[in-house]
């Protein structure tokens, strides 16, 4: 088996990707397949890259213009929604302008296809350059196992051997299933669904409308009205001349409450603020697509087996908590962590689960199983009716009374608080809230 | 003063319509640019065309009527349209945009060295540039082009043009193309013609044209009944002609004919952009698809959302009640 | 029989694009092979398998056309020649012609095979000129091509039906999409690929520069395609839409 790889990479999204790069940068053989036309061909969704572990992958990549992303995030948005009003948290702060970034705003189609341009120059610039490759438009089928252990994988007649595989498939992770990291049948109880449009306008009405200058962007996540009830959130990201307006909704709620989410989204784009946010827009993409919750009970028994190791939403890695969707990140930092874990195990020449185990320690030292662990409750808490309906609608009631100047006396503002309160909730029940959530954030 | 030359493409024993539109257009470029405004029919019978030629203003026009142009064979018709070029030295030579024309338009163009733009839905003479619009990127995008040249070479889409009268003293002169079938080195070997008296897709003024939906021999039959009901010519999507149901010439779309009928009705085509590439300006778009969401919904005037097998027959009915 | 097929890398007209003032804005990492081209070269290694013979391809573009040239080396031609140009040369079907019949001039091939159009441009003029530069008979809108006797029979869409038309070799075709279906690499081809040769030329190894290169034709602005305006959809009871839409389009489109 002269052509056998050190590793073979099944998807090409951000977690393979990231994998990927590490494996070239090491002079590792191994293959990346990715089943779109090119990678990011068959990937709609998008949003913002938290983190700056794109810096580590592509040194100083905002220096170039074009390198697949749309803009640095610099001013946050957290809206409370009832259906006339928002009461927003609003952050900007010039310190987010510095490099590198904390956050990007991107767009998949775009910048999966950068990035794997960037893992090609890796590949050619390394010791395999001949037999390391990208293959797109190729499905993997089925990972070979013998006796409990991977040994390659099968696409169509065509069988390819290699000493470990990384799993980066993303949430729709049938070949996690396979090979039994994952039960067959999954309820989707504690997935969601995401649904977007991105909206075209010229770019200086987005610039002034958003108040956006260069490459500056604004990321604005939305609870209450939005989602009419519907266990969820909403979203605005800017990207250069388009903006990416959507919804993440739970799909066990949606069921039960027999909505659809392009009736939600519409819902969602007919209230004032967003309605005037996207006018004269011009949609030119929609798109719908599953999401892990970051319910830990989503996720797999394990992260690795002999041979094997899961990176990225293939394992629901995520995190939404309210304050942002953390999936991008999570795939890159997991990604890099499985290729590093590779690497070592080419190095001990032992890829068994004794072995590639280091990866799930990797993993549990990392803020992404810290925060996972961490932030459950903040997950659960984010998804209960109170957080979803009476604290938008409350916070919205008092934003209303402390605003409005009326001619007459105005009361002190605890009383509207304690008044708004008392229309929409119970003292006790926020003091409870109060309590959990203390102890969740 | 140099001249404006037309090409007149005869078609199974008539003129094509098509190259009457660019003839029309011409004498109008020749009268705002003082050129000569003249034709050219290249046919084993062109010298019996003249007369009607007559009627769209050539001033003169060239006759090449010899036996071997009884069939298309681009060699012999690029030889000979060289020879009629020595005569009018031409400043513009217009075709209308058939498989005849692309055959031979770059051939030719090197032969002149001359510039060429094909496929135009317009143009413009301005100054010693030839100014011209196509669409571009499967008709997705309209391009504004400037063609330069001693001679510039244009071939005109079909319909982008009305026919304009103009009864004229033409002055006719037959020229000999001085080849012999032996010259050439090619060899036609046979001719497949579509089966049928089929009606020219870029003359019809209505076309029905079927794609996968129509699956069986019910289904085509439905789609001559609606076509005879409107006296349209019957094209097809490529998914059709590919799998053979259809003939290969009645296939509409990118890389099948650019049509422009008053009336299409799409019948079971979801719409492809290469499809639409070739139907997209049609005067009226009828699609008929029990899809709802299907693409070609987005440029039908209406949008009959059903099952072609129960939409067509009462459709087909109503209409013969009200032809007659 | 040796075919040489000229490809051509275009832009996905699936990829978004935009125009602003007059410019058109792409994703100008959406490039693929022309599917003409494609055709071309998968009906050259069809015929190749069945009477032998091999199959080479030529490329004129930017660094960038050598991932197209890839694409038919792992469909499964022997070799690659990429010709190389600015990544902003506004080249026309006219300078292309001349660049190719140069590189061909004096290489001995049978067979030059070519798309009937590039899918950006729709211009369907290069081949035919090639054919005349080089002086060479050819045909054009292959849609299916046979071998005899050290002949190429070309069955050619025409008009109202289908020519066949027995080319001498050398001969230049040019080929429809309806040909066949291209071939999807595998992962063996791809593999494949990247071990087989591209020979690497610039335009001055052709004595040719792009000053004597000029286009024939500049394309000076782009626009919008007029949209048509939004029609009316019928949903319903079959019966009642069909005999509803007949009647409008007697009274309201009066187009019987
Ligand atoms: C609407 C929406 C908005 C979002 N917003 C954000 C956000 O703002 N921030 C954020 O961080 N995250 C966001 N996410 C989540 C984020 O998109 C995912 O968490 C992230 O894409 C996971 O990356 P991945 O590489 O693990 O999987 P993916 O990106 O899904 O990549 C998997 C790849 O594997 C390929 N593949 C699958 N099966 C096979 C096979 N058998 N053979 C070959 N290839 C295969 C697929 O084609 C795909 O390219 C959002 C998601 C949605 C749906
Ligand atoms: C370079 C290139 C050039 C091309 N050139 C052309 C071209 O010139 N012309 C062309 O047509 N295509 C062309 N194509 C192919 C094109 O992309 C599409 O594949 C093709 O047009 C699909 O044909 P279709 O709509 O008939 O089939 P489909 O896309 O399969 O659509 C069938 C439709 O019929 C509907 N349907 C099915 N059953 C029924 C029923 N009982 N009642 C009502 N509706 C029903 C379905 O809802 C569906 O929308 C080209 C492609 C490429 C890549
Ligand atoms: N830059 C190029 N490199 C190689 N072949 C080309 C190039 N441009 C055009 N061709 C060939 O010419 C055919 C038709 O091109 P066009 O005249 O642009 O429609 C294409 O299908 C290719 O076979």
């Amino acid at each position: 088996m002269e052509d056998k790889f050190d590793c073979i990479v099944i998807g090409g999204g951000v977690a393979g990707l990231a994998a990927s790069m590490v494996l070239a940068r090491n002079n590792m053989k191994f293959l990346l397949i990715e089943r779109g036309e090119f990678a990011g061909a068959k990937n709609v969704s998008g949003g913002v890259l938290w983190g700056s572990d794109l810096h580590q992958l592509v040194p100083n990549y905002w220096e170039d213009e074009d390198s697949g992303w749309e803009r640095y995030i610099n001013h946050r948005r957290l809206t409370f929604m009832d259906q006339q009003s928002t009461f927003s948290l609003d952050f900007k702060s010039s310190h987010f302008n510095e490099t590198p970034y904390s956050g990007v705003v991107v767009l998949r189609s775009k910048f999966d296809n950068w990035l794997s341009g960037k893992v090609q120059e890796a590949i050619d610039a390394s010791d395999y350059a001949m037999d390391s490759f990208i293959a797109t438009n190729i499905k993997v089928d089925e990972v070979m196992m013998v006796n409990g252990k991977a040994v390659g994988i099968k696409t169509g007649e065509d069988e390819f051997y290699a000493d470990s595989v990384i799993i980066a498939e993303g949430v729709n992770n049938l070949l996690t299933r396979q090979v039994g990291l994952q039960d067959q049948y999954v309820p989707a109880d504690h997935m969601l669904t995401g649904i977007k449009e991105i909206i075209r306008f010229d770019q200086k009405v987005l610039e002034d409308r958003f108040q956006l200058d260069g490459l500056s962007g604004m990321s604005n996540e939305f609870v209450g009205w939005a989602t009419d009830g519907v266990e969820g959130g909403g979203f605005l990201y800017t990207n250069r001349d388009t903006i990416s307006l959507g919804l993440v909704l739970g799909i066990k709620d949606l069921r039960s409450k027999k909505r659809s989410p392009h009736d939600l989204l519409n819902h969602f784009k007919s209230h004032p603020t967003i309605a005037s946010a996207i006018k004269d827009g011009e949609i030119v993409e929609y798109s719908a697509h599953v999401v892990s919750s970051g319910d830990s009970r989503a996720m797999p028994k394990e992260l690795y087996t002999d041979g094997i190791l899961l990176a990225g939403e293939s394992a629901n890695l995520l995190m939404n908590a309210g304050k942002a969707i953390q999936g991008m990140d999570y795939a890159m930092r997991s990604g890099i962590l499985a290729a590093e874990t590779i690497i070592e195990a080419k190095e001990k020449g032992d890829y068994s689960a004794a072995t590639l185990k280091s990866y799930r320690r990797r993993m549990d030292d990392s803020y992404i199983m810290k925060d996972i662990n961490n932030f459950q409750d903040a997950v659960h808490l984010l998804h209960t009716d109170t957080m979803q309906n009476k604290v938008p609608n409350l916070v919205c009631d008092f934003g209303r009374q402390f605003f409005t100047i009326k001619n007459e006396p105005t009361p002190k503002s605890e009383k509207m608080l304690l008044g708004a309160i008392k229309r929409h909730a119970s003292i006790w029940e926020l003091l409870k809230l109060g309590f959990k959530a203390r102890k969740s954030l | 003063m140099s001249s404006i030359l037309t090409y007149i493409a005869i078609a199974d024993g008539k003129i094509k319509r098509s190259s009457l539109e660019v003839l029309s257009h011409c004498k109008d470029l020749a009268n705002t640019n003082g050129l000569r405004c003249e034709a050219v029919i290249i046919d084993e019978h062109a010298s019996s065309f003249t007369s009607e030629v007559s009627n769209y203003g050539a001033s003169k026009i060239y006759t090449i009527s010899e036996e071997i142009f009884s069939r298309h064979q681009n060699g012999s018709l690029i030889r000979a349209l060289s020879t009629v070029i020595d005569a009018s030295s031409p400043k513009v030579i217009a075709f209308a945009s058939t498989e005849s024309t692309k055959d031979i338009l770059g051939a030719l163009a090197a032969n002149l060295n001359a510039g060429v733009v094909a496929d135009v839905s317009s143009f413009s003479i301005d100054g010693d540039k030839v100014v011209a619009q196509r669409p571009m990127m499967a008709a997705k995008i309209m391009g504004n082009v400037d063609v330069s040249g001693n001679t510039i070479v244009v071939s005109v889409r079909s319909g982008s043009y009305d026919l304009k009268v103009n009864p004229t003293e033409s002055e006719i002169m037959e020229l000999s193309s001085g080849i012999a079938e032996n010259d050439l080195r090619s060899t036609l070997r046979e001719i497949i013609t579509a089966t049928g008296e089929t009606i020219d897709l870029n003359e019809a003024e209505a076309i029905v044209a079927a794609g996968r939906g129509v699956k069986d021999e019910e289904a085509k039959q439905l789609i001559t009944e609606l076509a005879t009901a409107l006296n349209a010519g019957v094209g097809a999507s490529r998914a059709l002609t590919e799998a053979g149901i259809y003939d290969p010439s009645l296939q509409i779309g990118q890389t099948g004919k650019v049509v422009s009928p008053q009336l299409y009705i799409a019948v079971g085509i979801s719409g492809a952009i290469q499809h639409v590439a070739g139907m997209a300006n049609s005067k009226v778009i009828v699609a008929i698809n029990k899809d709802a969401d299907a693409p070609i919904f987005e440029v039908a005037d209406y949008g009959i959302v059903g099952d072609l097998y129960k939409i067509l027959p009462p459709f087909i009915q109503e209409i013969k009640n009200i032809k007659q | 029989m040796k075919f040489l097929v000229s490809i051509k890398m275009v832009p996905d007209v699936y990829a978004p694009f935009q125009i602003k003032e007059g410019e058109l804005l792409m994703d100008g990492d959406r490039m693929v092979l022309n599917a003409y081209d494609a055709s071309a070269v998968e009906e050259a290694l069809v015929l190749t398998e069945k009477y032998g013979g091999d199959v080479e391809v030529v490329c004129v573009g930017p660094t960038k056309a050598s991932e197209t040239i890839r694409k038919a080396l792992a469909m499964g031609a022997a070799k690659g020649h990429h010709i190389h140009i600015g990544g902003d040369e506004h080249f026309d079907s006219t300078s292309y012609a001349h660049i190719l019949a140069t590189f061909c001039k004096d290489k001995d091939f049978d067979i030059l095979s070519f798309g009937k159009q590039s899918q950006d441009m729709d211009s369907g003029l290069t081949g035919g000129m090639v054919a005349q530069l080089l002086e060479i008979p050819f045909a054009t809108n292959a849609v299916g091509l046979e071998i005899e006797n050290e002949h190429l029979i070309v069955k050619r869409q025409g008009d109202t039906g289908q020519e066949m038309i027995e080319l001498p070799t050398p001969c230049l075709v040019t080929c429809s999409n309806d040909m066949n279906e291209p071939r999807i690499p595998n992962l063996k081809g791809i593999m494949a690929s990247k071990r087989k040769p591209i020979e690497s030329l610039n335009l001055s190894d052709l004595s040719l520069d792009s000053d004597t290169l000029i286009p024939a034709t500049q394309i000076t602005s782009y626009e919008p395609v007029p949209s048509r305006k939004a029609g009316q959809k019928f949903e319903g009871e079959p019966e009642e839409i069909a005999v509803q839409v007949a009647q409008l389009l007697d009274t309201e489109a009066n187009v019987f």
